[in-house]
């Protein structure tokens, strides 16, 4: 029974990494199931929102006169929600300059879109350097979500919370509007036939620039999220690019519920490792991948694998 | 046709051209290495978990270069260097070394954060015969188990800051103790020395967590340390874990709930974080503010030098980048020659006074570990609203005799000088 107990706020808190780990591999999943495609840029997009987040909600507009004050003058909260808002468009709008880079390569090895977009992950990452400086930042929240409360004895933090539920109803509307609109129709069917999508009139390279901009948006989302809990340093998209591949290959290759299910279950089993072997804790989320790969190749939701082309 | 004098003067004039021509060449390669710079390898990270700590380690080495080259360079010649990222890990340290021995050949090299890419570096120095100063590692193994003849160790170790902070914190906080430490090299020695020393101080070990490297989410670890209920909490973890550990600390207010003992806190892991995030008792060897002759000028110097850094002031991981360099250079210079040996045994008899150190005490290496014995700080965060950058307190300092790691002389085998390659550069 103590077990169970002691246990208890382990399973609670693997619950809530979980689905920040779905979070973080909702842009990837987009990009690969449409597009086919290992956006190796994706960690550095999730960097590039968090740092655009951190410039719109506590800029340096010292030279901007009444301008400058009536903005620093909005509560933390407003800035907070502009920025979220915001900071996803304009790495959107970062994303579809990448795709339109990677436009040449379709069709050819999967080799050269990995290599342009490890190219440009790089890219990003020296930008950011540049732009921002290497040392921490942080990226301010609000009071409201901030701080920390009590159940069982135990101390949980707010934000952690907020964040999952926010990686919740994200999940949810990125969901319904794959599910629900003309929109997501067009995007499910491009990935599953393409020329036919064509055919029928739809103008495929716009689809495929949308689909890019979207999936480099949710990453930003993810980025401005979790650099809170995580930190904010130029190179945070190299811890997140690893998980996202790992939840989406465990999930199945362009299932949107797999990519759910695989975070969900990497946040349980980091969580329960963790509070049994603590060691071991990283290293489990590795031998999930292998156990479940071992008996579903293509994954536990996978249909035919992007990678199997 | 020649007579028999013709011959003599031609054998002579033949004798005399050769010994012209030796003599130019020998004079025009005396002359070449006089001219030639020394070239000295930077083995600091520029990615992965210590990529902050090891870009301010480089500024501190190029700022000591930089002053030399002002003034003529060393023995009359410039010092170029080169720089490779080491990436925090070992296996590309490793390879480092070797690139920049064989290929870049560099006759010196300095820079480390890490233990584990210190000692990998330090394998390939010492088959070589190259003199390696590792900046900024601190695992006691550094001038422990894993010393070599040729490396020399700058900053404070584990244990030493271990055994400034300790003794008091058992006293201070309390007798239960829990470990959280960083799942490699470092961790586990710095881990190792602060539960000998607590339990030697009639503390108990209620649990140690390992955290494995590249840690982003502590919430199982912080969940772990509530339900173990300790007095004392002793953190081994260290660059962008321990950033992440500390963000996640302060979100749930845990900073006031236990006593933190941090082994050491490295001013680029904390500069920048809110104050509310540097929570503890953690030890360092050098802080910006401190009231002793030169800082300031140091200080000074640092924001001349590097007006565009983020990091408006220097830190420790700068300082013994800065230090470790400037005495290299002198040892050189000492030694009127780059011959490693001569090198080595210069640094072996390396005294320097605390006005020159910026240091409460004066500072000596020891021969028998090649480990520097400095001044070690005691700090806190600095509760004053004063400037942003004034992060710390100073809550003591201790001599290096009283903390002195004599573990380290026990386990230190240093390779004899004569089975260290002799190089020149």
């Amino acid at each position: 029974m103590d077990i169970i107990l002691n246990l208890l706020p382990h399973l609670l808190n693997g619950l809530a990494l979980g689905l920040l780990f779905a979070l973080i591999a909702l842009g990837f999943m987009l990009i690969v199931g449409v597009m086919e495609l290992i956006n190796l840029a994706h960690g550095s997009l999730f960097a590039l929102g968090a740092y655009v987040a951190m410039t719109i909600i506590d800029p340096n507009l010292s030279g901007y006169g009444a301008f400058g004050e009536w903005y620093m003058g909005l509560s933390l909260t407003l800035r907070y929600i502009i920025a979220l808002a915001f900071a996803p468009v304009i790495v959107a709008f970062v994303g579809m300059g990448l795709e339109i880079c990677m436009r040449r390569t379709y069709g050819k090895k999967a080799e050269y879109g990995l290599l342009l977009t490890y190219g440009a992950a790089l890219v990003l990452e020296e930008t950011i350097r540049i732009t921002w400086g290497s040392a921490e930042q942080v990226l301010q929240i609000p009071d409201a979500i901030s701080g920390a409360f009590i159940a069982g004895g135990m101390i949980y933090s707010n934000y952690r919370f907020f964040a999952a539920g926010f990686g919740l109803v994200l999940i949810l509307v990125v969901w319904l509007f794959l599910e629900k609109t003309p929109y997501g129709s067009i995007i499910k069917a491009g990935a599953h036939d393409s020329e036919m999508v064509r055919a029928l009139g739809v103008n495929l390279t716009r689809l495929r620039l949308l689909v890019f901009g979207l999936g480099a948006g949710l990453s930003a989302i993810a980025g401005v999220v979790l650099t809170p809990i995580w930190g904010l340093r130029p190179h945070v998209g190299v811890d997140v690019v690893i998980p996202a591949f790992l939840i989406i290959v465990l999930g199945g290759i362009g299932s949107f519920w797999g990519a759910v299910i695989g975070g969900i279950l990497v946040g349980l089993t980091v969580g329960i490792v963790g509070a049994l072997a603590p060691e071991w804790s990283l290293m489990s989320m590795y031998i999930l991948l292998i156990i479940v790969i071992t008996f579903r190749t293509r994954g536990l939701l996978g249909k035919k694998s992007a990678l199997e082309n | 046709m020649f007579s028999p004098k013709t011959k003599l003067s031609f054998s002579k004039i033949t004798a005399g051209v050769a010994l012209t021509a030796v003599c130019t060449v020998l004079s025009a390669t005396a002359a070449t290495a006089a001219g030639k710079p020394i070239v000295i390898g930077l083995t600091s990270d520029a990615s992965g978990q210590y990529a902050n700590s090891g870009a301010s380690d480089r500024r501190g080495m190029k700022m000591a270069i930089a002053e030399y080259n002002a003034k003529g360079g060393v023995l009359g010649r410039q010092i170029k260097t080169v720089h490779i990222d080491t990436e925090t890990t070992p296996a590309t340290g490793s390879r480092v070394a070797e690139r920049m021995i064989s290929r870049e050949k560099v006759g010196f090299m300095i820079g480390a954060v890490s233990s584990g890419v210190a000692n990998a570096i330090s394998q390939v120095a010492q088959k070589y015969g190259v003199v390696y100063l590792n900046t900024n590692s601190s695992s006691p193994t550094e001038s422990g188990k894993n010393c070599h003849r040729v490396k020399f160790v700058w900053d404070g170790n584990g244990k030493n800051f271990a055994l400034a902070a300790v003794k008091n914190a058992v006293t201070a906080y309390g007798k239960d103790w829990l470990l959280v430490t960083n799942d490699y090299v470092w961790g586990h020695n710095t881990s190792k020395a602060t539960r000998g020393l607590a339990v030697a101080n009639g503390a108990k070990i209620v649990d140690e967590i390992m955290v494995p490297q590249g840690t982003r989410d502590f919430s199982t670890v912080l969940l772990k340390v509530q339900q173990a209920k300790p007095s004392v909490v002793a953190a081994a973890v260290g660059g962008d874990d321990q950033k992440a550990m500390r963000t996640q600390i302060a979100q749930l207010g845990l900073g006031d709930k236990f006593a933190w003992i941090n082994n050491q806190q490295d001013w680029p892991d904390v500069y920048g974080l809110p104050k509310k995030n540097l929570f503890g008792v953690f030890g360092t060897t050098w802080y910006y503010k401190l009231d002793l002759p030169g800082v300031k000028e140091f200080v000074a110097k640092y924001q001349a030098a590097y007006p565009d850094t983020k990091m408006k002031v220097p830190g420790n991981v700068f300082y013994n980048g800065y230090m470790a360099t400037k005495s290299l250079l002198q040892a050189i210079e000492a030694a009127g020659t780059t011959n490693n040996h001569a090198v080595i045994k210069q640094l072996e008899n390396l005294k320097v006074s605390a006005a020159d150190r910026m240091q409460h005490h004066d500072a000596w290496m020891n021969p028998k570990t090649h480990q520097m014995q400095q001044t070690v700080y005691l700090a806190t965060s600095n509760p004053a609203d004063s400037a942003k950058d004034d992060m710390f307190k100073i809550m003591s300092q201790s001599a290096p005799s009283a903390v002195a790691d004599m573990n380290a002389e026990a386990t230190c085998k240093l390779e004899a000088l004569a089975d260290t390659p002799q190089r020149e550069s």
